[in-house]
């Protein structure tokens, strides 16, 4: 059975919400009703059939094929299955996704794996601001599974992260892991203002010295016997952090955020 | 254009009717007498439906800068209920807290006609009836919030007599378009911001040196010495505090005679008896209610699930945002003249204190015999989303459904509750007189609440059907001054209500110690603290409606 592939063929003006198209909504569905689904798009519904070419059948696999950053909520709450996005993706990427893997070979808009709960999600491009956070007003955001990202990550990466692990393998923009009350962030190139902002508990573990705020306290160098075990946790990824040349144990130790209840810490490499 | 509603059984309390098939006619907005020969343009085969006026909701919290705190706290209320447009209604969204249009829709899909405004903060009043101006359908009001601002107490301190009061009073009024008179946690939301945590009735504010008996005492009788018809509104002394049972029985006392109206009185009937020293006073409050005839209250019942918690009593709100649910909170001041919390709260049946609170509301609504001084409100959306009512309306009237209700909460609250061995259930014409014909009356609105010849037709149509909350969820027919806007549930044409006010005299020199005040110490000119009617009539949708003072 051949991956059930939505190639666009056109570039709608308006922004697609593509979140009935996940592989537990599509399963045991014929192809002539998936193409008959519709998409909200802006005021108006789009058939399925109207912005895709649609072939394959294997609905726990599917690709999407000249995506682009107008298509929102892929993945959204993908409980099993996997998804490959050919291109870039918009908003809202694997937003709240139980289960299951997607991978995308461009970028990614705004709060790509906000409130995850588990899964993997890659992202071979940059992505947007809010990556791994939560939607506004709510108090969670990723509660667990694991997103890498190989480009860049915008502002705001983790913020209210409650479990789970980002990996960023280049830079992470301002106020990363602000409002944090646990889980990971790796960043292996340089971070922005307002590292950390707020954070209350959770790890962020850095390869470059970033800028720190005051009310962050050094706890002085420390070799951590954790982290080779970390590092081999990641050893099956596609990326730089399975690259044994990468870990390290030996680390500077930042305790904050002590405006709030300060038992955060930011890792440095040295 | 004539209109005929034929062979409905009419519950008209106001006009004495309990179920009696009737004919009624429409003509130009109002109910009119059988016309001699004319023929009806339309005419409603009514047969073996229900027919009552519109619902009037007396206490519900749909306009004031509260709504919107609430509404930016929580987009998630929004996200989770959009609502999309039709070609008759516009798009909004929200549950606890809906946008004005979807307030508007709601409303009248339940049967509901008007809905009055219990905090109009003078100094927000403007905001607050533009907000309600966008609420479609329905007819509004509000009343205005005295007792905690700075001028008042500096009249009490300053031993001002009565007459001066009643003055500032009745421009108040004027000034906000009320059509009455409300006190939030009495002189406590001033107190809270001299450090006080708390205020019982007879306890001072530190810095003026007043207590809450006596502002209830000089804001009651201007209330009824201006001739408002709606009694004071009273958000008591200790919302919330175990054993502030004792507080509102004296409360009721120490008003001596003079009308009062109790609000949401569930969150004031609390004891302290019991393991977890929680306990239920709607016994002893509906005694007290039931021997006081000036005492009229509404309920402020409880119901499961997820709402948001708004009221201008920023002490007992700062108080209880310990319980905020989800965990964010807001207390604010608002210009020197009131304040304003926002808590989140998810009501649990399987929470010793949230289940009782329920039985209570419940107790309160049996042990009160007259339905004419007792109203159906959930504090919307304190207590619960407005929504609930028909839910509510099932609870009292059918006794099996309670019990069964009643077996499912908390085991101890079960316990701590008289409510299984109440046998009442309401009848039609009571829930009638609860939600129309008494809440009318309170009020003092002239031609509404009634289906008389001469009122306004504002009447809502439901199938009799043994299950109460199917029946009033989903009204056959609503009409709005005479036009038909519900059908089977849904709006099916929009129109604006009017405003309710009333405009009680006062001397025009209370004005000059005013002007000097404001000019001292308040952020916007006397000049434009007043409400001129065109305000709210010149978008050509908003009307004013002036009702009769009494005596």
């Amino acid at each position: 059975m051949s991956a059930l592939t939505f190639t666009l063929k056109i570039r709608p003006d308006q922004r697609v919400d593509m979140s009935p198209l996940v592989c537990q909504l599509l399963q045991d569905k014929d192809p002539s009703d998936i193409a008959a689904i519709e998409l909200q798009s802006g005021k108006r519904k789009l058939r399925v059939d109207e912005l895709f070419n649609v072939s394959g059948s294997d609905t726990q696999n599917i690709i999407i094929k000249n995506s682009f950053g107008k298509l929102d909520f892929i993945g959204k709450e993908l409980d099993g299955g996997s998804i490959t996005v050919e291109g870039d993706a918009g908003a809202y990427l694997a937003m709240g996704m139980k289960s299951g893997e997607i991978k995308i070979s461009g970028n990614a808009g705004l709060y790509a794996g906000c409130e995850m709960k588990k899964g993997y999600l890659e992202i071979a491009g940059d992505t947007g601001d809010f990556l791994g956070g939560a939607l506004p007003g709510n108090k969670m955001g990723m509660k667990g599974g694991l997103i890498l990202v190989k480009g860049n990550a915008g502002e705001r990466v983790g913020d209210h992260l409650r479990r789970g692990t980002i990996l960023i393998e280049g830079n992470a923009g301002d106020y990363c892991g602000s409002r944090m009350t646990a889980g990971t962030i790796a960043v292996m190139g340089q971070t922005g203002r307002y590292l950390g902002y707020a954070m209350r508990r959770g790890t962020l573990l850095l390869w470059n010295p970033p800028v720190l705020s005051p009310s962050f306290n050094d706890c002085g160098t420390h070799t951590l016997a954790f982290l080779p075990m970390l590092f081999k946790a990641f050893a099956t990824l596609n990326s730089k952090f399975a690259d044994s040349a990468a870990a390290f144990n030996r680390v500077q130790r930042y305790a904050g955020d002590m405006a709030e209840m300060g038992r955060g810490e930011v890792l440095v490499k040295i | 254009m004539l209109i005929k509603l034929s062979g409905g059984t009419v519950y008209d309390p106001a006009a004495g009717i309990a179920g009696q098939q009737q004919d009624i006619y429409i003509g130009n907005g109002r109910i009119i007498n059988p016309p001699a020969d004319a023929k009806p343009d339309k005419e409603y085969d009514l047969k073996g439906k229900v027919v009552m006026s519109g619902a009037i909701d007396m206490h519900t919290h749909i306009g004031g800068g509260k709504g919107n705190i609430a509404r930016t706290l929580l987009p998630e209320d929004h996200r989770q209920d959009p609502v999309a447009s039709t070609h008759i209604c516009r798009s909004g969204c929200g549950h606890a807290m809906p946008s004005t249009f979807v307030t508007g829709y709601r409303y009248a899909e339940m049967g509901y006609t008007a809905g009055f405004e219990p905090a109009l903060l003078p100094i927000n009043a403007r905001q607050a009836h533009m907000e309600m101006g966008d609420i479609p359908i329905l007819d509004k009001g509000g009343y205005v919030m005295l007792g905690s601002d700075d001028y008042l107490l500096r009249m009490l301190t300053a031993k001002k007599d009565q007459k001066a009061i009643n003055d500032y009073v009745a421009w108040t009024i004027q000034s906000a378009k009320a059509i009455g008179i409300k006190v939030v946690n009495p002189g406590g939301i001033n107190a809270f911001k001299f450090n006080q945590r708390k205020l019982d009735l007879d306890e001072q504010n530190s810095h003026y040196g007043v207590s809450p008996r006596e502002i209830l005492q000089v804001l009651a009788t201007a209330v009824k010495e201006i001739g408002v018809s709606h009694p004071l509104h009273v958000h008591g002394c200790n919302l919330g505090v175990p054993g502030n049972m004792q507080t509102t029985l004296d409360t009721i006392q120490g008003i001596g005679g003079l009308p009062m109206h109790l609000t949401h009185i569930q969150f004031h009937s609390y004891g302290t008896e019991g393991d977890f020293k929680f306990s239920s006073g709607a016994a002893q409050i509906a005694e007290a209610v039931n021997k006081n005839k000036n005492i009229t209250i509404d309920v402020g019942q409880i119901l499961f699930g997820q709402t948001v918690t708004a009221s201008g009593d920023s002490m007992r709100q700062h108080a209880n945002h310990k319980h905020a649910s989800p965990n964010k909170w807001v207390t604010m001041d608002i210009e020197c003249d009131a304040g304003c919390g926002v808590v989140p709260f998810k009501y649990k049946d399987q929470n010793f204190v949230n289940a009782l609170q329920w039985a209570i509301g419940l107790e309160t609504f049996l042990l009160v015999d007259d339905p004419w001084r007792i109203f159906l409100t959930t504090d919307h959306p304190n207590g619960a989303p407005f929504t609930c009512y028909p839910h509510l309306i099932r609870l009292l009237m059918d006794k099996s459904f309670r019990n069964d209700m009643l077996a499912t909460i908390h085991p101890e609250a079960q316990k701590m509750t008289t409510l299984a061995s109440i046998d009442r259930e309401y009848s039609l014409q009571e829930i009638a007189i609860m939600t129309r014909a008494g809440a009318a009356k309170l009020i003092g609105l002239k031609d509404r609440g009634g289906l008389s010849a001469g009122n306004w037709a504002d009447i809502t149509v439901y199938t009799d059907n043994p299950n109460r909350e199917q029946m009033f969820e989903k009204p056959d027919y609503v009409f709005k001054d005479g036009e038909l806007v519900v059908v089977d549930g849904k709006v099916v044409a929009t129109k604006w209500g009017t405003t309710h006010t009333v405009k009680p005299d006062f001397d025009p020199s209370v004005e000059k110690g005013l002007k000097e005040y404001f000019d001292r110490y308040l952020t916007m000119k006397l000049g434009n603290f007043k409400i001129s009617d065109e305000e709210i009539t010149e978008d050509g949708r908003g009307s004013i409606t002036v009702h009769p003072l009494k005596g």
